[in-house]
């Protein structure tokens, strides 16, 4: 049989090239991060001020429905769409802390100038932060295995010459 | 360097080691879906297979199971490609099997039975292809069809005598 496919095997890595296209991970990361910090920014300035009229309270709604419109768009985009592999895990759960922990001082510190409201701000930001670290943790924890298992494997080739 | 090494290394980001599993693989998994579908069909499945296998690769957690994983989802994208067009017709990937105590013909040559595999019904021709043009175990074959190993052996059986029967009205004699 000498049929053969249309697309040669440099073709067929340049057709899952945006696959691996690096700004649409950033992309869908910051999404993710953004819209999940300004819900709870919006959330948190929206619960601090008290007998707001109700057009302003529907702006603060549809604020909050744009940034988790926002953060769904960034894990659509990870989960269906870019793939992200153990390093990029490890990137992404770092971006994630860090704008967890910008998010939770930011808030605080509005809380603290109006004199209410802090517990909750501490509460809501310090389960986020939580949630970052633990990804993070594990983020480094399957990294480490694959590049033990990498080590592994290298040494188990190493040790077989006689295997291609 | 074996598959598990390249697929580990894909894990951690390295393209270069993805780029050497498609190099790898990419023909094993056209001749699945080409056996399967026609040609034009088959260059169209085959990039969804790997546009799935890049973006499932992060998720696969025995990575020493790479080719029943991979032959898992090109086996769903034929599925679904074929669901899409023949949806209306019965045969298809959830036909039962009935047991068939056949046991055959070593004597069919890989060249012939290429030739006339598309005269078979979607899971006969699956199996053969699967089993011999794939060298996949009947364990492999299992867990990419979802039956258990008895209902690939019995498959097998059945596939072999239907083959024998289209190789003896072809002409062809062990």
């Amino acid at each position: 049989m000498t049929e053969e496919p249309r697309l040669s095997a440099q073709e067929m890595i340049e057709q899952l090239e945006p696959s691996f296209s690096l700004k649409r991970r950033i992309r869908a990361v910051v999404a993710l991060s953004a819209g999940l910090a300004g819900a709870v920014f919006v959330t948190a300035l929206w619960l601090g001020e008290s007998g707001l009229p109700g057009r302003t309270g529907l702006a603060f709604g549809l604020f909050i429905v744009i940034c988790l419109t926002w953060a769904g768009y960034g894990g659509w985009l990870l989960t269906r769409r870019v793939p992200l592999f153990a390093t990029d895990q490890v990137i992404a759960a770092w971006i994630g802390l860090t704008a967890s922990v910008a998010t939770t001082a930011v808030v605080a510190a509005i809380a603290v100038q109006r004199g209410r409201g802090l517990a909750l701000a501490l509460v809501v930001g310090g389960l986020f932060v939580a949630t970052a670290l633990t990804l993070a943790v594990r983020a480094h924890g399957r990294r480490a295995a694959l590049l033990r298992r990498v080590r592994e494997l290298t040494d188990g080739d190493a040790g077989k010459p006689w295997e291609s | 360097m074996t598959d598990e090494l390249l697929v580990v290394r894909a894990q951690l980001g390295e393209r270069a080691a993805v780029a050497e599993l498609v190099a790898r693989w990419r023909i094993p998994v056209w001749t699945y879906v080409r056996r399967m579908l026609d040609a034009e069909r088959a260059d169209d499945v085959s990039q969804e297979v790997w546009l799935a296998v890049v973006r499932g690769l992060p998720r696969l957690r025995e990575p020493d199971r790479f080719a029943p994983w991979l032959f898992t989802i090109a086996r769903r994208s034929v599925a679904d490609r074929l669901r899409s067009e023949y949806a209306s017709e019965k045969e298809g990937f959830a036909a039962s099997d009935a047991v068939a105590e056949d046991p055959v013909g070593a004597m069919v040559d890989r060249a012939e039975m290429v030739s006339v595999l598309s005269g078979l019904p979607v899971l006969e021709r699956e199996i053969l292809v699967l089993f011999y043009l794939e060298d996949l175990s009947v364990e492999d074959c299992a867990q990419i069809c979802q039956v258990p190993a008895g209902t690939v052996k019995s498959r097998l059986n059945r596939a072999r005598r239907m083959l024998r029967t289209h190789l003896e009205e072809k002409g062809f004699r062990p």
